[in-house]
């Protein structure tokens, strides 16, 4: 089998006395959705920071695409096709849905640094955006200001930046959050398209949706990887069950 | 946007009155006022790339200023003394030639907003506004000190310097070439805002997590901002100081850094039309109400908290609306 696409490796950081990451290990394989939960707290917000390369660890090992990553940054880690959305939007509020787009569009290819041509004007970065927008549904909304979107459509023109990075994995931190009935429901049936172009590390606290795309569950607690499998195996884990789901899973 | 371009219109138009009308009325003074208003305007030019477009709260924009000023005073005094400025290991001569100490006070200026830029911009919010501040301050006591060039006396240029074609000493050819100037550099920035480093730049300061995570960094951008924007402010400083055909240590104040960054504020921050209006608004009080009191800095005060307060885009945001792509 070819190596997966992202390999944490015994990763651990620690904030003083508190452990928030305790020997991790998980990988991302081709095409699938891999679903990381866990109570607050368990620590799946310093696991993101690691893996996006906010934080840097204090012992471990991350490999993406193949390359030892552990030492590069964010930026340098989104170079090489980390796409990844934020917990709470961090849409750029005074663009508009293309505008926003667009910044993703043009850093992916490198021309953030031409001084002179219009940005909208170049219609390579613009179709591209184009296209990532009516692929979340926004075609209607692309001349809107970020600040005046919908929370729900807000995290759809995340979910859009992310696509038009065009990356090699995604990494998804709670995109449901916040989200109504219908929101999740539109945005888990792309999610379930969006696996098939790059595989998702999913970090979510909707269990309905988890359980309906995860190929997948890591289940976080104090730290350290409790349980890692199938969505049935996860569901019948007593560990798990105890830790988490609760009875009634 | 029509409104928009409708005011900005008005400003032009309404700046350019006054220069004809000073001419036709023959009062030179008047000229020169439009002309130290343009140049103000440049300089503001400059900061708005840093403050409106990068959200940089530079307050030591006076070092490029300053650096503009003693490239053209150093260069114009040797000239004028016919003293080379250095003989070893090159014969560095003076010049009166505008193209070239402009060209000297753009490099000069752009390698300190380099040295400067790369340091400061580590840090951020008020200790970015402190060193700023403080590289100023460096600078201006270091004029003082400095008594090849006047020390704290300044130096005085006899002439003003010439360019090709034009007889400078002619207040109105002297007006024109600033304005200009301040045009090329209005459409500069123009030219960057709307341009993929414009879109970077502007997503830096509002949300650098977002930057980072299509791969760009925001220090990076930031730096070329602030060199583009020092070089600005140092053209308009080499200007200034043809204007007056005087360079002294105040060029360096952190007075003048406060005053430009007023002009931005008054203008709107970010605004394109922004610094002119508020460099026109600014020497109309300090005439207008020079004339009235000694104390005309209280109105100023006043009409700058009232701007911060109630009018957060400048006269411009005020009169045409909010602005989606901050052209």
């Amino acid at each position: 089998m070819a190596e997966p696409v992202l390999q944490v490796q015994g990763i651990t950081r620690a904030f003083g006395a508190l452990v928030a990451s305790d020997n991790v290990s998980l990988d991302l394989r081709e095409g699938e959705i891999h679903a990381l939960i866990g109570p607050n707290g368990a620590g799946k917000s310093t696991l993101i920071a690691l893996i996006s390369g906010a934080l840097a660890p204090d012992a471990g090992q991350i490999r993406f695409n193949g390359r030892d990553v552990t030492a590069l940054d964010t930026v340098a880690r989104a170079r090489l096709g980390l796409g990844r959305s934020f917990q709470i939007s961090a849409v750029v509020p005074e663009f508009t849905v293309l505008q926003n787009v667009v910044l993703a569009a043009q850093g992916a290819a490198g021309h953030s640094y031409r001084l002179f041509r219009p940005a909208l004007k170049d219609r390579s970065a613009t179709s591209s955006a184009r296209a990532q927008i009516a692929r979340v549904g926004l075609e209607a909304r692309a001349a809107i200001p970020a600040a005046d979107l919908a929370h729900g459509e807000r995290r759809r023109l995340e979910l859009a930046m992310a696509l038009a990075l065009k990356p090699k994995a995604f990494l998804l931190d709670e995109p449901m959050a916040g989200l109504g009935a219908d929101g999740t429901a539109q945005m888990t049936t792309l999610l379930e398209t969006l696996k098939a172009e790059a595989p998702i590390l999913l970090v979510e606290h909707d269990m309905d949706a988890v359980f309906r795309l995860a190929d997948r569950i890591s289940v976080l607690d104090y730290g350290r990887i409790i349980a890692t499998g199938s969505v049935e195996e996860i569901r019948q884990d007593p560990e798990v069950r105890r830790a988490y789901l609760g009875a009634d899973a | 946007m029509s409104r928009g371009i409708a005011i900005n219109t008005a400003v032009l138009a309404l700046c350019l009155a006054v220069p004809v009308y000073a001419h036709f009325a023959g009062e030179p003074f008047l000229l020169t006022l439009a002309t130290r208003a343009v140049i103000l305007a440049l300089a503001a030019v400059g900061l708005n790339i840093a403050l409106g477009h990068g959200g940089l709260i530079s307050l030591g924009h006076a070092a490029f200023f300053g650096i503009g000023g003693y490239a053209m005073g150093i260069l114009a005094s040797h000239a004028q003394t016919f003293t080379p400025i250095a003989d070893w290991p090159l014969l560095i001569e003076g010049t009166k030639s505008m193209p070239v100490i402009w060209l000297v006070a753009m490099v000069t200026s752009g390698l300190a907003a380099l040295v400067i830029g790369a340091l400061s911009l580590r840090t951020s919010g008020v200790y970015f506004i402190m060193i700023t501040l403080a590289f100023g301050q460096m600078l201006y006591y270091f004029a003082i000190s400095w008594p090849a060039y006047g020390g704290e006396d300044g130096l005085s240029i006899y002439v003003r310097n010439g360019f090709p074609g034009l007889n400078t000493l002619v207040p109105m050819q002297f007006f024109a070439l600033t304005a200009t100037v301040l045009a090329a550099a209005m459409a500069l920035a123009h030219v960057l805002g709307r341009s993929a480093f414009g879109l970077a730049l502007n997503a830096a300061r509002q949300a650098p997590a977002r930057v980072e995570a299509v791969g760009v960094r925001p220090f990076r951008l930031r730096l070329t901002a602030f060199v583009i924007s020092g070089m600005i402010t140092g053209l308009a400083g080499a200007l200034f100081a043809d204007l007056n055909r005087f360079v002294s240590p105040t060029m360096f104040s952190w007075q003048l850094s406060g005053e430009i960054m007023v002009i931005v504020i008054l203008g709107g921050v970010g605004r394109l039309f922004g610094p002119l209006a508020g460099a026109a608004l600014l020497v109309t009080l300090e005439h207008v109400l020079g004339g009235v009191s000694d104390y005309w800095q209280v109105y100023l005060g006043a009409l700058l908290l009232g701007v911060v307060l109630f009018a957060r885009g400048g006269i411009i945001g005020t009169l045409a609306g909010r602005d989606v792509a901050h052209g």
